[in-house]
């Protein structure tokens, strides 16, 4: 049975978009599966399948164990501290006030500019020489000048200093993302609980946040996926160390892959991340359900 | 709506001369290729942005201009960083396409199937200049497969630089000799003035080559002749010691954050004594910072218990991958660039020691008396760095799994963590042992 005219050309809009999902997004994944489970190094020229020996050669490795411990630390932090401080900024930017528009401009910077920019600029301010901050805090007489903290020599403020600064990347999206279910709930709402004599507070806690929780659920989830995934902070601003305390999984499978020149013990580290991120993208899609039927 | 119509495209239309306008760039480049082909041959050339300036600009514009007008040949020259190197590599290899000739700046084992055989190229020059020394030949050829996996022109020293003022103060005005002067000197300055000691401890190349060069002093190795593992000895622990030691007399949690330019801008800065590193600090202490260029003097590798011994810092490695268009033109270029290589010396500013010493038989007159140095005789140390310098992977061959243990950084991260505390230099040794096996028994 021939298509009809405007079917053809629905399938002619969306192949496109197919296209490219497979061969920017399903053909690694799926090259990934294969190398995990075979041995292809970058000078190999043959595929051998070889199971599961790559799976337990990196279980074996105590960076890898760390490196899955580091994710997790990573990225459940990073989402604590951009929840908290995007809804803050999201009630100070839905109403109005004067430079309103500006404010927005210098809070979405960090999102619309690269990645590599913003952690090559972070990694200056933390430097061991020229850190901006500890210039400050030795001109304050805070600290010594051979004392200053090493941000990222000490491995708990390495791991504080990556997670700030991928926190500073991650906030002005979910800032955007909250601040459009702020401004979506109906105004009479929270003026009928006024009158009723519900202060500031409680009107937030038992109207606004309740009724933010599908949208905020959808902030979290793609910043789950968004951190989780993410290489670029580690890899510009501590190359994953002091001694492996910051290296995360897609830092690693990187080292190991691409560096290390082992491509399937690289693929078996990537892989890793695919049950939790399939399970977290099987949450987004139910949790962003929920949101469009509320 | 014929309103609209004049007033824009329609899709359709839109499609149509979107379209005609790809295909016929399409065309077009196709057409531009094939009329370049026609005109000559093509050597394309990848390597690293070289770190002295004007090497590039002989290279690229005097060199491989010469070269390409004597041969008939289109020569480009394509630079990357040298953090991005091996992604490139790594990026050409699979998709089997890319440049004929790629430099390496440490031995590419790894990539040994996907290479020719670079044995003919070695003959054509051993001719001329006599063979290579060992440092190339062991950081080029695999002795089980009696392949060389690679073509190295040229390695780049690895010396002590030291402040020659801070380290007058403390009874060392010609610099440490032994890594126990280093331990007692370096000691004796951050007590008295404050400044602390450079050896990184960080997961980037500078650490890989200064503790590895404290490894080796101590006695201790990776892997023996055989390319065993041997990383567990009580050599490796005195090493581990001796470093455990040195940080915590005389260097800051500072060591644990470097990139490769960070000992550089350390010293420079006036806040490190002493640093392990190529020439690239007082080249660019000459250049920007004269007044500090006079106070940074070089001192060979340091003495150790067993001995005196460091690694090359870079190692120039080329590889004509089997997939290279032209792999003839590739094997004769590198053949004339070993020719003018008394040029490449020069231009690199005594970066870049030749690995065929006839080459550049007045090495040791020029580098003895440099008017930009201060003083002129500052590089005469190097003259005899082959006494001290060897290969990654010594005391055995550069192999692969040498290779994967390089650029995961095991041993800086084996020091690193002995030197925080965190882990005895018993059990330091230990799981580096752990690691390393695991890695070779890939490798096998």
């Amino acid at each position: 049975m021939a298509l009809r005219s405007s079917t053809r050309l629905g399938v002619a809009m969306f192949a496109p978009a197919l296209i490219y999902i497979a061969a920017v997004v399903g053909l690694p994944l799926c090259l990934a599966f294969l190398y995990s489970v075979g041995d292809v190094r970058v000078g190999s020229v043959g595929y051998h399948f070889v199971g599961l020996d790559n799976f337990r050669s990196v279980l074996r490795s105590p960076t890898f164990r760390r490196s899955l411990a580091n994710s997790f630390v990573f990225t459940i932090v990073t989402q604590l501290i951009v929840i908290v401080c995007a809804n803050l900024l999201a009630l100070a930017l839905r109403d109005r006030f004067r430079g309103r528009g500006f404010v927005r401009f210098l809070v979405l910077l960090p999102w619309v500019a690269p990645i590599s920019l913003g952690a090559i600029g972070w990694k200056w301010l933390l430097d061991s020489i020229y850190s901006v901050v500890n210039w400050v805090l030795v001109h304050l007489h805070l600290v010594r000048p051979f004392d200053a903290p090493m941000w990222l020599g000490e491995p708990r403020l390495a791991m504080a200093s990556v997670i700030l600064v991928h926190a500073w990347r991650m906030l002005p999206f979910s800032t955007v993302i909250l601040l459009a279910g702020l401004t979506s709930i109906p105004k009479d709402i929270p003026e009928a609980a006024a009158v009723d004599g519900a202060g500031f507070w409680r009107s937030y806690f038992r109207i606004v946040l309740p009724m933010m929780t599908p949208i905020i659920n959808v902030a979290v989830l793609f910043g789950v996926i968004f951190t989780f995934t993410d290489m670029t902070v580690v890899y510009i601003l501590t190359r994953g160390g002091p001694y492996d305390s910051t290296q995360v999984l897609p830092s690693l499978a990187f080292f190991t892959g691409i560096l290390g020149s082992d491509l399937s013990e690289g693929a078996a580290i990537s892989v890793f991340l695919v049950p939790i991120l399939a399970v977290i993208a099987i949450l987004m899609l139910r949790v962003a359900q929920k949101a469009e039927v509320v | 709506m014929s309103k609209t119509k004049a007033a824009g495209l329609s899709r359709r239309t839109f499609l149509k001369v979107t379209g005609a306008g790809v295909l016929a760039a399409a065309a077009g480049e196709g057409l531009l290729a094939g009329a370049a082909r026609a005109q000559g041959k093509t050597l394309k050339i990848m390597q690293w942005s070289h770190f002295v300036p004007a090497y590039d600009t002989w290279f690229d514009g005097v060199f491989c201009k010469q070269w390409g007008q004597k041969h008939d040949t289109h020569v480009t020259v394509d630079h990357i960083a040298i953090g991005e190197v091996n992604a490139r590599a790594a990026a050409e290899a699979s998709a089997r396409r890319g440049h004929d000739l790629f430099m390496f700046l440490s031995p590419p084992a790894a990539y040994e199937k996907l290479v020719i055989d670079h044995r003919e190229v070695y003959e054509q020059v051993a001719k001329k200049h006599g063979k290579p020394i060992d440092l190339g030949h062991k950081s080029t050829y695999n002795p089980k497969t009696k392949k060389y996996f690679a073509f190295s022109d040229s390695y780049v020293p690895d010396p002590g630089n030291y402040r020659k003022d801070l380290w007058s103060q403390v009874g060392f005005p010609n610099g440490p000799d032994t890594f126990d002067d280093l331990r007692k000197g370096a000691k004796a300055i951050k007590d008295k003035l404050g400044n602390p000691c450079g050896l990184g401890l960080s997961q980037e190349l500078d650490t890989n080559m200064a503790m590895r060069a404290v490894l080796w002093s101590f006695g201790g190795s990776v892997q023996d002749e055989h390319g065993r593992v041997v990383i567990r000895s009580p050599q490796t622990v005195e090493a581990l010691k001796f470093v455990r030691a040195l940080y915590r007399e005389s260097e800051t949690p500072e060591v644990f954050t470097w990139d490769p330019s960070s000992n550089n801008r350390g010293i420079l800065a006036g806040r490190l004594s002493y640093v392990q590193n190529a020439i690239s600090v007082t080249r660019t202490a000459e250049k920007e910072n004269p007044e500090m260029s006079r106070q940074i003097q070089l001192v060979p590798a340091l003495r150790g218990p067993v001995r005196r011994i460091a690694s090359e810092h870079v190692m120039d490695c080329y590889v004509i991958w089997k997939f290279a268009e032209n792999e003839e033109g590739a094997k004769q270029f590198l053949v004339d660039y070993i020719d003018a290589f008394r040029e490449a010396f020069r231009a690199s500013e005594f970066y870049n020691f030749p690995c065929f010493p006839s080459t550049v038989p007045d090495l040791k007159p020029l580098i003895s008396n440099d008017p930009t140095a201060s003083p002129p005789d500052k590089y005469k140390v190097l003259e005899n760095v082959l006494a001290w310098a060897t290969n990654i992977g010594y005391p055995g061959y550069a192999s692969a799994a040498i290779d994967e243990a390089f650029n995961t950084f095991v041993i800086p991260t084996m020091f690193a963590k002995v030197a925080r505390g965190d882990l005895s230099p018993e059990d330091g040794a230990r799981a580096a042992e752990q690691e390393l096996k695991r890695i070779f028994a890939k490798w096998e």
